[in-house]
């Protein structure tokens, strides 16, 4: 699935992009070209999927992939796919990952739920103590109270968890094996759960594998979770809601007010183009952004008509083919995406 | 009330284990105490019980978070409310309210660190403790093999005028780092308690290669052993390669089995610390990393495939068999040479002269020292005792110290060497190491007085516990439902 999945990538960023570039999106680096690049190449299913992939292990897949002759990889770092890659690429299934609105807080998730259901299964057995799965103590003080709420002694919460859990994972378009996976990985009175590396023996793949395919059925998961009243309660601020970084927010509060770019830049000591890159931002996650203020509109059509001549979103590219636009300026249009 | 009275009413125990009872009345006399105590016989207890006798706050200061964590959770399963661990763990929001109300607590649990910091020790002057408590004591050594500078640093604090008593904790030091201990804490002519480090019922077996068929033959020997008989069992290893190697070999041989070291996640550390409880496996391949914190009463066997850094580590490692009282048997694996390797992996992450010359360039560019430790050049502990004394002493002065703190560990692997290929009782020699002496032999001893492995290894049973995966439906009814 790793390698399936850093295909697409690859495919998408074709000729535009280094290879570093795919590194960034799954660790979820959170600067303005990669969160640029996001909303250019529609790359939201990636972002952030993996934090901590250790940068061997992405460098020793692309070298597997040069082997394969899926990718031709130059001394600076741009890559183009070759034509088995772009084969290769189109014959992968379509994953249902949601990287851009979960960014890793899927384990939040998990965590609370893995606790709930360990606390559960340990006090139905009258079990008083146990070592709590999740060492973190908000996790542990988040499902104290929600234990507490729902009157956990009396013995409903668990049948009703228990039948909204099965209800949902009935209905999840997710294969049964992915399901059984994520059940595992989940522990209890006498029933602990399964190390990756057991679970990845028994489906004989690699941990990551194993590793993603549980990510995709949690953000599957919680993509469908409206109509469940407890797991909507345990997804609560699971999904994130502000999607520009945090400075970029505090950009945007700025230049609401009415503040220029350069006054902005001067108040928040930062870079002109750090601020630009923030309006850039703006710009593709504010649906209601106007870019008129910077672009007309005739600007606007002249890139994107570029763009299909030369079948290409590499910045400077178009800036040279136009001549007169700034690199921001193309940036906002290509932002904003065509009207 | 008595204080009998008092353990069952708190902590539902009918009588105390030995040593117990008289450390606790030493510390109400107002007496200073040492105390060692191996894991298992109730090092905590000592405090808890105190605590209510005493009815004014105990400060426990624990060096390991996760440690204090297990400890505050066990005081509330016992049904203490008014118990907290102030530590890093909490946001600013919850640490300034703790502080405020921290008179209000019986147990206080912090770590060195946090106790150094001013807004903390000036809350703690306006308040009368009844006991400060110095838990894994041994970390204050610094030859122990977990050295927190910040440790020493407390000693600075605990020398205030008027304290109350101080209980120190450890589960092993030798009696230069109970010395170390004494002085460091400026303990006051302490009462000492020390349980004897001898483990009757459990047969100290060692077995001899040669050096030149050492790893194939010593693998294929452990292999054997291990696929023939039962555990509950450990094999403890020098690397994570070598656990992860072993381990596949022996699931592959269809033995259960499942390699831990600190290479893997936090959950699937405690899935197979439960499994093995569960008896799911019959074999854990491990690195030193496993043990803190485990208490399965049944573990038969404990093998070293190859020599322990230093003695303390193998009685510790050793100690985590035949908790039962029940025989276990300990085997220790030695090829002629294998000492080099724990010298190796004894001082492996030291840190060395040249990380002195990183740390001095770093602060001259005016930039933070601690990028070397993000930048992966150095670990953790490593660090942590660099900074400590380049902030105390001069440049020479460290390398020197460093160099000293080398020749300390060869030299303790030495000691296990000398331990290992004597030819004299094992036994013995072990508590002599500790400054102990052999009170009764027992009939089944150690290698060199003869012992009979056969009668505590089971041979080895089809099955333990079928553990084939269930349908995702019938494992969450299992989990939620118990049917």
């Amino acid at each position: 699935m790793f390698h399936q999945i850093l295909l697409q990538i690859f495919q998408k960023l074709n000729h535009e992009r280094t290879i570093s570039a795919a590194y960034h999106i799954l660790r979820g680096k959170r600067s303005g070209q990669t969160i640029q690049d996001i909303g250019l190449f529609q790359l939201h299913p990636y972002f952030g999927l993996l934090p901590k992939l250790p940068r061997e292990v992405f460098d020793e897949t692309v070298a597997l992939f040069q082997q394969y002759s899926w990718l031709e990889v130059q001394a600076s770092g741009h890559y183009s796919c070759t034509k088995v890659g772009l084969q290769r690429a189109a014959q992968t299934p379509e994953f249902l990952l949601a990287g851009w609105y979960y960014r890793g807080n899927e384990h939040l998730f998990f965590g609370r739920l893995s606790l709930i259901i360990q606390s559960l299964s340990y006090h139905q057995t009258n079990t008083r103590s146990f070592t709590p799965i999740s060492k973190d103590i908000h996790i542990q003080a988040w499902v104290r109270q929600f234990l507490l709420e729902h009157h956990y002694q009396q013995g409903h919460l668990q049948k009703q968890l228990w039948a909204e859990c099965e209800q949902a994972l009935k209905e999840l378009p997710v294969c049964e094996e992915n399901k059984q996976l994520m059940v595992y990985r989940l522990s209890g009175h006498q029933l602990p759960g399964w190390t990756w590396q057991q679970l990845a023996m028994e489906r004989k793949e690699t941990v990551l594998d194993c590793q993603l395919a549980f990510i995709e059925l949690l953000h599957v998961w919680l993509n469908s979770i409206h109509g469940y009243p407890l797991l909507q309660q345990i997804a609560e601020g699971v999904r994130v809601q502000a999607l520009l970084t945090d400075s970029a927010q505090q950009t945007a509060f700025l230049y609401e007010q009415g503040y220029s770019i350069d006054q902005i830049a001067q108040i928040r000591k930062l870079k002109q183009s750090t601020i630009e890159d923030h309006i850039v931002e703006m710009a593709m996650y504010e649906p209601n952004f106007s870019i008129g203020s910077f672009v007309t509109y005739g600007e606007a059509a002249k890139v994107w008509q570029a763009s299909k001549q030369y079948q290409t979103k590499k910045l400077k590219i178009l800036y040279e083919v136009i001549g007169d636009m700034s690199y921001f300026q193309l940036k906002l249009v290509l932002a904003k995406g065509e009207v | 009330m008595e204080l009998e009275q008092l353990l069952v009413k708190h902590f539902g125990y009918t009588s105390f284990r030995p040593g117990q009872r008289e450390i606790i009345e030493a510390i109400l006399e107002g007496q200073d105490v040492l105390a060692l105590l191996p894991t298992g016989m109730g090092k905590s207890l000592c405090y808890q019980l105190t605590g209510y006798v005493l009815q004014k706050p105990v400060l426990v200061i624990s060096p390991l978070l996760a440690l204090m964590q297990d400890q505050v959770e066990e005081l509330k399963r016992f049904g203490e409310k008014r118990v907290v661990a102030l530590n890093s763990f909490l946001t600013a929001h919850e640490k300034r309210y703790t502080l405020h109300f921290l008179e209000q607590y019986r147990f206080i649990f912090t770590s060195p660190e946090m106790l150094l910091q001013q807004q903390v020790q000036d809350k703690l002057a306006q308040m009368e403790l009844g006991l400060i408590v110095v838990d894994e004591a041994h970390c204050i050594s610094q030859w122990g093999f977990d050295f927190r500078p910040d440790y020493l640093r407390i000693g600075q604090w605990l020398s205030m005028e008027k304290r109350p008593p101080v209980l120190a904790l450890s589960a092993t030091a030798t009696e230069k780092v109970m010395h170390d201990i004494c002085q460091t804490l400026s303990l006051n002519r302490p009462f000492e308690f020390i349980y004897s480090v001898d483990r009757p019922n459990i047969r100290l077996g060692r077995m001899m290669f040669s050096e030149k068929a050492e790893k194939a033959e010593k693998a294929q020997w452990a292999l054997q052993h291990m696929t023939t008989s039962t555990g509950p069992g450990i094999l403890y290893v020098a690397s994570r390669k070598r656990a992860e190697q072993y381990s596949q070999a022996l699931l592959q041989a269809g033995v259960h089995t499942a390699a831990y070291h600190a290479g893997y996640g936090a959950e699937d550390r405690q899935f197979i610390q439960q499994q093995f409880l569960d008896g799911e496996l019959d074999w854990i391949v491990a690195t030193n990393a496993f043990g803190m914190g485990i208490n399965k009463p049944d573990i038969r066997q404990v093998i070293h495939e190859t020599m322990p850094a230093n003695v303390a580590n193998y009685m510790q490692e050793i100690g985590r068999a035949g908790r039962d009282g029940q025989p276990a048997l300990a085997i220790l694996l030695y090829a002629d040479g294998d000492e080099e390797l724990a010298k190796f992996v004894a001082t492996n992450d030291l840190p060395t002269a040249h990380h002195v010359e990183r740390y001095q360039q770093l602060q001259q560019q005016q930039l933070l020292p601690s990028q070397m430790l993000k930048n992966g050049e150095i670990g953790e502990t490593a660090f942590r005792v660099l900074d400590y004394w380049l902030q105390q002493e001069s440049v020479e002065q460290v390398v020197q110290r460093l160099n000293e703190l080398v020749v300390e560990k060869y030299r303790a692997v030495d000691e296990m060497q000398k331990i290992i290929t004597t030819k004299a009782c094992i036994r013995t020699q072990l508590l002599h190491y500790f400054g102990q002496h052999l009170k009764k032999q027992p009939v089944q001893c150690c290698e060199i007085c003869g012992i009979q492995y056969e009668d505590v290894q089971q041979e080895r049973r089809k099955q333990v516990k079928d553990i084939a995966m269930m349908s995702w439906q019938q494992r969450l009814q299992q989990l939620l439902l118990g049917t």
